[in-house]
């Protein structure tokens, strides 16, 4: 579904991205984990294209991402939800309108039928009494939850969750990654970058480990967590369990 | 000479006060129409110079708009009335308020721009973001996400911005424009009394600029009470 090539980032002198390659297949629950500054969440950034890469390219679907016009790029990011740290709620509309903004501007629902679909997906995050409120007056699990449910009014086809929980008290964690959890069993395609292992143990298909701007080491919950190979990752796992 | 004296010389013989009513209204029109091209032309520079910053499009607009950002700013404003009217307008027969407006809206319009790029500027960035990855293109999420959140920061620095133009306008009197400044003055050369005429006209301005304060004032509170952040 998406295929990476020789995914490379520079910001001056420095080198975030140092040559990745990698494919993402539909269904797939793809969960990014390593230090800070590995360069995780900038690689996830590139994947819409939120970061424009220096050099490499990125396949959605069998159209090459990187180069395309905005125009173009508008289009394919209607197919990619993306999750934010801090949410990103517009903070001067209700939940209802932070939900259905997109759908209603870029013309694929009338302002009923968005409505309507909000309803549905408020039901869905177990917010459905929010609806009037504004982000201000939600908690954060409860925003974070609501910027799921902004996401997926989109119909998207891939999800993208930055570092979707730390950002939230630890007693709000559970609420969020138990709907991740969900989105995940109705066979949503998924790439997460997280330092929540139990979620990674739990949900993930396979396991990417990052660190200095490469794919140190991947492989399936269960072999990453009880033999990494890596001296990296032995390391970072043994600081993290 | 008495004060009742003195006011009935300056203010109601030969109908003097007629002087500062219709100055003031000359004030008032080209305040308003100043603030108003001030309001048109700041948005514009202010949307062209953070689509700049943002995106890093519009390279040579955003030139233009650097380099009549330092020429107004870097002017006084009455050198700047001058060259508009003796310069600029030269050899065009026209109306000397046009002119006023037209100058002062230029004025206006660097520091309105400055303000508004500054309420751009200081919505975070991840709402660009947020906007962006939805599949909304730049000029949507500007209009439905950024603006309305930066409108609502600035409003009372723009209101102030206002007051500070009705003001400035009182330098008019240099291209020979009758407004309440100058009225003042005329009055001042007919009687030769300078107290009287002077102290009115400043008490004018300032019964105006406290009043429009208060209202700003009263703007702020109401924008600060629905704050939904």
């Amino acid at each position: 579904m998406i295929t990476v090539k020789d995914l490379t980032m520079r910001f001056g002198d420095v080198t975030v991205l140092n040559g990745i390659s990698e494919q993402i297949e539909k269904g797939e629950k793809v969960v990014i984990i390593g230090p800070s500054g590995s360069g995780k969440s900038t690689f996830l950034r590139c994947l819409n294209l939120t970061e424009k890469p220096t050099a490499g390219s990125i396949v959605f679907d069998g159209q090459e991402l990187t180069g395309l016009h905005d125009r173009e790029l508008n289009l394919i990011r209607r197919r990619m939800g993306m999750v934010f740290q801090h949410f990103n709620l517009f903070p001067h509309l209700t939940i209802r309108r932070n939900i259905t903004l997109a759908p209603v501007k870029l013309g694929i629902l009338t302002k009923e039928q968005a409505d309507d679909r909000a309803s549905e997906l408020l039901k869905r995050v177990g917010l459905a009494d929010k609806a009037d409120a504004y982000p201000a007056q939600l908690s954060g699990g409860q925003k974070q939850r609501i910027a799921i449910a902004r996401s997926l009014a989109m119909n998207p086809e891939v999800m993208l969750f930055d570092e979707p929980t730390s950002a939230l008290d630890p007693e709000m964690v559970g609420e969020v990654l138990e709907l991740m959890k969900q989105l995940a069993e109705d066979g949503m395609t998924m790439v997460v970058v997280t330092h929540e292992m139990g979620f990674a143990r739990e949900v993930a298909s396979r396991i990417l480990f990052m660190a200095d701007g490469k794919i140190m080491e991947q492989n399936s919950p269960a072999e990453f967590f009880s033999n990494p190979k890596s001296p990296r990752l032995k390391d970072f796992l043994s600081k993290v369990l | 000479m008495g004060f009742l004296e003195s006011f009935r010389q300056n203010f109601i013989e030969e109908n003097r006060w007629q002087y500062l009513t219709d100055g003031l209204k000359t004030t008032l029109i080209i305040t308003f129409f100043a603030v108003i091209i001030g309001m048109l032309l700041g948005f514009l520079v202010a949307i062209i110079r953070s689509t700049h910053l943002r995106t890093g499009k519009l390279l040579i607009p955003d030139l233009i708009c650097r380099l009549y950002l330092t020429v107004i700013r870097g002017t006084p404003v009455v050198v700047q009335l001058l060259i508009i009217y003796f310069v600029i307008f030269a050899s065009v027969p026209i109306s000397k308020t046009f002119v006023a407006v037209i100058a002062f809206g230029i004025n206006s319009g660097a520091y309105v721009a400055e303000i508004v790029r500054g309420g751009i500027m200081a919505v975070d960035i991840g709402q660009l973001e947020a906007g962006r990855s939805l599949g909304l293109n730049y000029r949507q999420t500007m209009i439905s996400v950024i603006m309305p959140q930066a409108l609502k920061t600035v409003l009372p620095a723009l209101a102030n911005e206002a007051i500070v133009l009705l003001k400035e306008t009182s330098v008019a009197g240099y291209i020979a424009i009758a407004d309440l400044t100058k009225g003042g003055d005329i009055i001042r050369s007919q009687t030769f009394s300078a107290f009287m005429p002077l102290i009115a006209v400043a008490v004018i301005y300032l019964v105006m600029v406290v009043l429009l304060t208060k209202l700003v004032n009263l703007l702020e509170r109401r924008l600060a009470s629905n704050d939904h952040r």
